[in-house]
């Protein structure tokens, strides 16, 4: 349960005539993890890939850029038999192909045809509104003309230079064209740089400009229609091919994996020898497979494990299926190593625990449950399943805390007594009923537990949770310790802790008087003993550490902080809407549905806000406080040879 | 005739001024310190995600100042 999986080192060995039958049958068992071979002076070498890897590349390319220009989605579709998906492989991917092409130069052509329109169009419209045929605009031997850009009408100031002119000017989009002899060329030049032009290029077409432009619009919204409709066929295509896509490039890409597998094996002349792990209890059936692929040719036999192993064992997790969502906030961090316990099934209490504590209502519970439980429902994407049941699991502790402190949605659910007088709760007549006085602060145990008036008392039991959880941290170290290093390693780094707290608290104990003031002395000697061992195991580093023992403790006070902080902005909501804009009992009106909508809003925001705050809080406690005193992490992800199917079955 | 008034301080007044520092100046001593550390985090982890655990380790170390401060008001309360 607080262990990783088991592992055996085991080794294959066979003739190479059943090389591509034994990599068959590992990639179907996918529960053998193999150890890339790198080439050393044993003389044996890397593998050569098997004969088809060529053709399975190619067209593992094509099928993936078809997808990648198609745009195929992964979607959950009807699994398709393996043996016909391959049979009918070729043929389809050849014609898929060969249409996609047809349309590609389709559409291309199309677009081509349509920039050269765009580009004609933007020449034309400067002329638009000029009635002369651009026939009219060249082929003359003694007249030169002028068309382009002015900034006002040139003719006043043309006609002083000449008298043979003629203009054309459009004031909308201030062009001219203008017509004058030869000789006066020049001058009329010189003239219209003073009026900022600009000349445009005529297009080289025939017509009446505005004819023209109109023709060409309508050819453009032709275009345009044509490549909808291509845009369309491929989309058809599409939805005609993705299952045979997504089955084809599953296919192939578990072919390529196999043919690409000597790469990471050893080989001699004749034989291979492929290396990896197994977990322990399933080395029996790796075996079997073996055997009954290869007729018994092939030889399977577990290797002890060396010390320095160790550090390469790949890691499975080995918990239970409650407790498996929260292997995830164990990814997050690291996973564990070999030798070392693995904290997810004490994470799996802890961290629902510490939400709930800090949460804490039942109004926030039902709501992010029934969001959790919709979201699980609506997605089956595996990587949002486990963060669901997360939070799952943290609604369920929340709604029991809730129950604990009675509260819903920042309401306080029975009456409350104090000084100033007794408020009603929520339930009309459900009493706080007190419990016993606590030992602090002069407040009173009640249920439900009013958090907001035992401030002082929960700061305690916050920061003593604490402790017992760093204990608890303290103790897997201390089993963590004797495993990689032996038993006194053991004592001296983490038993010390223990020594240290026991003398603490005969010093304090003393010291208040509870017990002989002897046991003060007492405590202080034990104190020293522990503290020396601790210089001992942990260095300079110990003593340094020495007051995390209190700042670590206090920090779990976070958890009644945090959960008041909540409560506050919660009530404070209420308090706006129920209070302040409308009192329930006044006459509905529009000041209600105001009160409503801040009710509303109010609370949505401090539903988010209580995901993210007791989540990170809670969290941060398991790593920095408890993982701290005991995990290391950073063991490798167990990844077995093989392929997870999701479009394709054999 | 000289007469003294004597203006005496509410004390519940003084002890809500101190909260008051408290959360805030620690609040700020936690940003301060989260920033740093949260930017140089989030630098690491646009390198190698795989380091998300230990950048939010490392951001929220310094939250625990601002939880301090939050505790000593309540005391304080």
């Amino acid at each position: 349960m607080l262990e990783p999986k088991q592992m055996s080192r085991a080794v294959i060995v066979g003739h190479k005539s059943i090389f591509e039958e034994t990599v068959d049958a590992l990639h179907k068992a996918n529960l053998f993890q193999i150890e890339d071979f790198n080439e050393d002076e044993s003389g044996l070498l890397i593998g050569r890939p098997f004969e088809n890897v060529d053709d399975v590349s190619k067209k593992l390319i094509k099928i993936r850029s078809i997808a990648s220009l198609l745009g195929v989605k992964d979607v959950g579709s009807k699994k398709q038999d393996t043996k016909s998906v391959i049979s009918s492989l070729d043929a389809t991917l050849d014609k898929l192909d060969a249409e996609l092409d047809v349309k590609a130069e389709q559409k291309s052509k199309l677009e081509a045809e349509l920039k050269e329109i765009d580009s004609l169009k933007k020449e034309l419209i400067p002329f638009a509104n000029i009635s002369l045929d651009f026939d009219l605009y060249r082929g003359y031997e003694h007249l030169s003309v002028f068309s382009g850009y002015v900034k006002e009408d040139v003719e006043s100031a043309v006609s002083r230079i000449t008298s043979s002119y003629e203009i054309f000017y459009d004031a909308k989009e201030s062009t001219m064209v203008l017509f004058v002899t030869k000789d006066k060329a020049a001058e009329v030049a010189d003239l219209l740089a003073g009026f900022a032009f600009r000349e445009f290029r005529i297009p080289n077409i025939s017509g009446m400009p505005s004819e023209s432009l109109s023709s060409i619009t309508s050819k453009e919204s032709g275009l345009l229609k044509q490549v909808k409709a291509i845009d369309e066929e491929i989309e058809s295509l599409k939805d005609k091919y993705s299952d045979f896509i997504l089955a084809s490039n599953e296919v192939l890409s578990i072919e390529a994996q196999k043919s690409e597998t000597p790469l990471r094996v050893a080989t001699s002349d004749s034989t291979f020898i492929i290396d990896g792990w197994v977990p322990e209890d399933e080395f029996v059936e790796l075996e079997r497979i073996v055997k009954a692929a290869t007729n018994g040719r092939a030889f399977v036999s577990k290797q002890e494990m060396m010390k320095e192993d160790v550090n390469i064992v790949p890691i499975e997790y080995n918990n239970s299926k409650m407790a498996a969502p929260f292997q995830e906030i164990m990814d997050l961090y690291a996973r564990p190593k070999y030798k070392e316990l693995d904290p997810t099934t004490l994470i799996f209490i802890s961290f629902p625990l510490f939400y709930g504590m800090i949460l804490g209502d039942i109004g926030y519970a039902l709501i992010l449950l029934a969001m959790a439980v919709g979201i699980k429902k609506m997605i089956s994407s595996d990587a949002i399943k486990p963060l669901m049941n997360i939070l799952i699991y943290c609604q369920i502790s929340t709604l029991i805390f809730g129950v604990i402190y009675g509260e819903f949605l920042g309401f306080p659910l029975a009456s409350l007594h104090t000084e100033h007088g007794v408020t009603e709760g929520l339930i009309k007549g459900f009493a706080t009923v007190n419990l016993l006085a606590s030992p602090v602060a002069d407040e009173m145990i009640t249920f439900p537990v009013h958090r907001t008036h035992l401030v002082m008392t929960m700061i305690i039991a916050t920061a003593l949770v604490g402790f017992i959880h760093i204990n608890i941290g303290y103790l897997l170290g201390f089993i963590n310790e004797n495993r990689k290093h032996g038993i006194s390693a053991a004592i001296f780094e983490k038993g010390s802790w223990f020594v240290i707290e026991i003398g603490l608290f005969l010093a304090i104990l003393g010291y208040a008087a509870m017990l002989p003031s002897v046991t003060t002395i007492l405590g202080v000697v034990v104190f020293l003993i522990g503290f020396v061992m601790l210089l001992k195991g942990e260095g300079i580093k110990g003593p340094i550490e020495l007051p995390s023992l209190l700042s670590n403790s206090l920090s779990y006070t976070r958890i009644i902080a945090v959960g008041l902080s909540s409560i506050y902005i919660a009530s404070t909501v209420n308090l706006i809407a129920f209070e302040m804009i409308w009192q329930p009992g006044t006459p509905i009106g529009g000041a209600t549905i105001f009160a409503i909508i801040v009710f509303l809003f109010g609370h949505a925001l401090n539903t988010v806000l209580s995901i993210i705050a007791p989540g990170l809080h809670s969290l941060r406690l398991q790593y920095v406080e408890f993982f701290g005193k005991f995990y290391e992490g950073g063991g490798r992800k167990y990844d077995p040879f093989g392929y997870i199917r999701k479009y394709t079955e054999e | 005739m000289v007469t003294e008034t004597i203006t005496a301080m509410d004390p519940s007044g003084l002890k809500a001024i101190g909260a008051g520092l408290a959360v805030g100046l620690t609040g700020i001593a936690s940003a301060l310190a989260e920033k740093d550390i949260g930017s140089a985090a989030i630098g690491a982890m646009a390198e190698n995600e795989s380091l998300f655990g230990k950048g939010l380790i490392l951001t929220v170390i310094p939250e625990t100042i601002v939880i301090f401060g939050l505790v000593v008001a309540l005391l304080i309360k």
